[in-house]
């Protein structure tokens, strides 16, 4: 898979603040791609500096091999942005407004009706055609803003927080639709603070802290980067010895840390959390050996890093 | 298969070719702006109270002039007095409305996108900021053309009456046109580079302010003054004299009120468009381009200075 975007030491500073740092980073052609972070890390100047809105101080950006810099009307013409605030142009129709965005971009008008219909119809919108823009819920604003970027066929959508703003059914809506989106062989960088739809949706994540890259790969990567180690869970019945049960885990050589859950403990159960280094075979194992030590074991499963366990372990929770 | 005949392929072809030509001048922008803001209640409000005012003061004009003559059915001249005041007054009154509603029309044109949060949405787009510029300024400048239009009626009362020439309609139009397009192209430049639109607004009315009524205010206190070369001995009149007309040129010049006020008044005396001559005593006297001449070329210079630089302003990115 080629690169589609390629970014090389970029750097911006405001007054004494860095607010990015020496980034590289690159995106392929086809990718969803998700950059979180925490307040501050330098997300949104990111963006900015990718849709041509900002200068960068320092380092390079290339879109489908446009440069930022130099060729900027180039990259407009094949990427489409969203910012996580907007506005919209209240008296305009939802057709004029995605009629004027169309004419922005030199679309001929018999190409411009012809593809409002469609994208109306892909958004799920048609029925709101002949209303006013400042009539539409924000959900419906949201999706009309993705109909807008889409007039000119980009080959590259930027998305500044999509899901800002909206309830938990237009959340789930916009995700699907980026999923459709993405099904057309669009690239998509976005950013969120909503890890669940980040994990769900991205075939790769990056993770921003105070202007730099701190993890970067795929959730598996991403995964075993920041925690080498496995976890397993295993849950007792109420009748087994809790200290007894926790010399007998210890004695197993691939374990390296017990954790027992007191706060999820029900009134039947004895939980504990285990760190293990080892691969599918020791793991096994260990299951067996406990077994045969007599271990009343009800649930043994390894416990799978979210990626908000992931984005704890990577930053620091620095806000800048 | 059908083939369709030579001569029908080349006629869609030119007709191709003529739509492509017309699509290069097509602005968006300038549509978007027009639907939005003849959809709202201010653009009819503004046209009925400018309507109202423009028919009022004419009125009050008639009204003043026939109260003037002791007979004006046996004055010939009656009739073309009442003309040129009238004819006067709308040109007098248009200009004001170039004065104070273009830059209102405009000082937001920019500003109000970066308020809105819209601008954002128009810089990542190919629409190249020239379009983007030249959009507003031509939604604008057809509102204010829609106005002067609106009071052609009120105006063909003194076309109707006589003693308005030719050289007067033209030069009341050009003048008009210039003074619309300066006065929307500085509330864009404004516009340009402040954030706020009451930034952009107060800018623009302080210029005007300064340049169009003050000045007016400041030349008739002070060269309607009747004795200001009398002090001098008679031998000092003359350059007095000539250095009063070149400063009153030069303010004339500059403000459009006074050129059209001081046009008019020298091309009825000398029936020249173009230059006139203003004796000095002892035979002396001093040749100078009607008033209208100066400030048209200086207010599109100006005009498209401004143009430019709010191109060059929207064109760059946030640093």
């Amino acid at each position: 898979m080629s690169d589609i975007v390629e970014i090389r030491s970029l750097s911006k500073q405001f007054g004494r603040r860095r607010a990015v740092d020496q980034l590289d980073l690159t995106v392929g052609q086809g990718e969803i791609f998700g950059l979180v972070g925490p307040n501050g890390a330098g997300k949104t100047t990111t963006l900015l500096m990718l849709v041509t809105l900002l200068r960068p101080d320092h380092g390079e950006i290339k879109v489908s091999g446009f440069s930022v810099a130099r060729e900027p009307r180039a990259v407009r013409a094949v990427i489409g942005f969203i910012p996580d605030v907007f506005g919209l142009y209240g008296n305009l129709t939802v057709a004029e407004y995605l009629d004027f965005f169309g004419a922005c971009y030199g679309i001929a008008s018999e190409q411009r009706r012809r593809l409002i219909g469609e994208l109306l119809e892909l958004v799920s919108i048609s029925h709101r055609r002949e209303d006013m823009v400042d009539t539409l819920s924000r959900g419906l604003q949201q999706r009309l803003a993705l109909a807008r970027v889409l007039m000119h066929d980009p080959q590259v959508l930027v998305l500044d927080e999509p899901a800002s703003g909206l309830d938990p059914r237009a959340r789930v809506e916009i995700r699907q639709l980026l999923i459709a989106i993405a099904k057309r062989g669009k690239t998509i960088i976005f950013s969120s603070h909503v890890l669940a739809d980040v994990a769900e949706l991205c075939s790769r994540v990056g993770i921003l802290e105070q202007g730099r890259l701190v993890a970067c790969g795929t959730l598996d990567q991403l995964n075993r980067q920041a925690a080498p180690h496995r976890f397993v869970r295993i849950e007792l019945m109420q009748g087994a010895n809790a200290s007894d049960s926790q010399q007998l885990l210890a004695s197993v050589p691939a374990v390296s840390h017990i954790r027992l859950k007191k706060e999820e403990a029900g009134a039947d159960r004895i939980i504990f959390e285990v760190e293990f280094q080892g691969n599918e075979a020791a793991l096994n194992q260990m299951l067996v050996r406990l077994l045969e030590k007599g271990l009343p074991i009800v649930h043994f499963g390894e416990v799978a890093q979210t990626l908000e366990d992931v984005f704890m372990q990577s930053t620091q929770g620095i806000v800048s | 298969m059908l083939r369709v005949p030579g001569s029908l392929e080349k006629t869609i072809e030119k007709r191709m070719a003529w739509k492509r030509t017309l699509q290069r001048f097509n602005n968006p922008v300038i549509l978007k702006e027009i639907r939005s803001w003849m959809r709202t209640s201010q653009a009819f409000a503004v046209l009925t109270v400018y309507l109202i005012v423009i028919s009022l003061i004419v009125f009050i004009v008639y009204q003043v002039t026939l109260a003037s003559t002791s007979n004006p059915a046996s004055d010939p001249n009656f009739r073309q007095t009442v003309g040129k005041a009238i004819f006067g007054t709308v040109v007098i009154l248009e200009l004001l409305l170039a004065a104070l509603i273009g830059p209102a029309l405009t000082s937001g044109a920019v500003s109000s996108e970066r308020e809105r949060r819209t601008f954002d949405l128009l810089r990542t787009t190919t629409l190249s900021a020239r379009s983007f510029v030249l959009g507003k300024l031509g939604a604008a400048l057809l509102y204010l053309i829609l106005l002067i239009v609106a009071a052609m009626p009120i105006e063909s009362i003194a076309f109707l009456l006589g003693g308005v020439g030719l050289a007067e309609i033209l030069i009341s139009s050009l003048m008009m046109i210039v003074c619309a397009l300066f006065f929307c192209s500085l509330g864009l430049f404004f516009s340009s580079f402040m954030r706020r639109t009451l930034g952009s607004t107060v800018g623009a009315y302080v210029v005007i302010v300064l340049s169009v009524i003050l000045l007016v205010v400041a030349f008739v206190l002070i060269f309607m003054n009747p004795n200001l070369c009398d002090a001098r001995s008679a031998a000092n009149d003359l350059p007095c004299q000539k250095t009063l007309i070149v400063i009153v040129w030069i303010l004339a010049s500059t403000n459009p009120l006074l050129a059209a006020g001081i046009s008019e008044s020298m091309l009825t005396q000398s029936q020249n468009a173009i230059m006139a001559t203003m004796p000095l005593g002892s035979n002396l006297s001093v040749s100078l381009p009607l008033p209208w001449i100066p400030l048209v070329g200086l207010y599109i210079i100006l005009s498209v200075f401004m143009i430019w630089a709010s191109i060059h302003f929207v064109s760059r990115p946030d640093q």
